[in-house]
């Protein structure tokens, strides 16, 4: 999986690329963990190049979640496929992640909040 | 047209991605619609990750073997470990939290498949067995 790390006014948003399972996940967790460790704690990932996803991959998005909890951030997802949309409904995940339809609408919402 | 294959993948080399290109070639050979694939591939990934993980425990010179059969009506795959006490593990799991990191494996094979079967191995490892009955129109027309 390939990540490209972007910032865009108050957020950094991550681009994910390719498949997310149980190997990748780590290297996920790892890459997020670099970028709260820079400071950030808005973070945006774009599921868009997502081929693949699993429940491992979904584990590593939550230990994800909990680590920018953790640092009192916030992270939003956007530009989820429709099968991976349905693996996060399935699993309920839908409520427990902020899901946006694009990378936009997350950042005029983390702005919005930002702002407040 | 028909398609069987079978796999042996030896838990130290992480098989993932291996997998992943095994079964879509077998599903490319039988032309399976994009629709129907993705449920597939991800009920033979959970239960890989499994087999892994808490079959073979991450012994390294332990084996996963894969079937998979593919035909007009039905897309199937059987996925057995090494490992021990497989069955007591599927029949006491406990269900997972939104905030779990793990435990969603089962879950998502058994809502996508039509059947799922476990059953011992006469050496006590755990076979996988899942089946999901394919849509009529699900072929790709050339």
């Amino acid at each position: 999986m390939k990540f490209m790390v972007k910032a865009e006014g108050g957020t950094t948003v991550v681009t994910l690329d390719g498949r997310l399972d149980l190997s990748t996940g780590t290297n996920l967790k790892e890459e997020i963990k670099k970028v709260c460790d820079k400071g950030a704690n808005r973070i945006h990932l774009n599921l868009q190049k997502v081929e693949f996803i699993n429940s491992s991959g979904l584990g590593s998005l939550v230990s994800v979640m909990k680590q920018v909890r953790l640092k009192k951030g916030r992270l939003t997802l956007s530009n989820l496929a429709p099968y991976v949309r349905e693996i996060f409904d399935i699993t309920q995940l839908s409520n427990v992640f902020e899901i946006h339809e694009t990378q936009q609408e997350a950042l005029m919402s983390t702005g919005k909040v930002a702002a407040e | 047209m028909s398609t069987f294959e079978t796999f042996e993948y030896l838990t130290k080399s992480r098989p993932f991605q291996q997998v992943f290109d095994d079964v879509n070639r077998l599903l490319d050979k039988e032309n399976v619609s994009r629709e129907e694939r993705y449920p597939f591939v991800l009920a033979v990934s959970e239960a890989l990750t499994n087999a892994i993980i808490h079959g073979n425990k991450n012994d390294s010179q332990k084996k996963v073997k894969v079937s998979i059969m593919v035909n007009e009506k039905l897309l199937s795959a059987d996925i057995t470990d090494e490992g021990q006490g497989g069955l007591e593990r599927i029949r006491h799991r406990k269900p997972s939290t939104p905030k779990d990191e793990g435990g969603r494996g089962i879950d998502l094979i058994e809502h996508y498949a039509t059947s799922v079967g476990y059953v011992q191995t006469p050496s006590g490892g755990l076979k996988v067995e899942i089946r999901i009955e394919r849509k009529t129109n699900s072929v790709v027309e050339e």
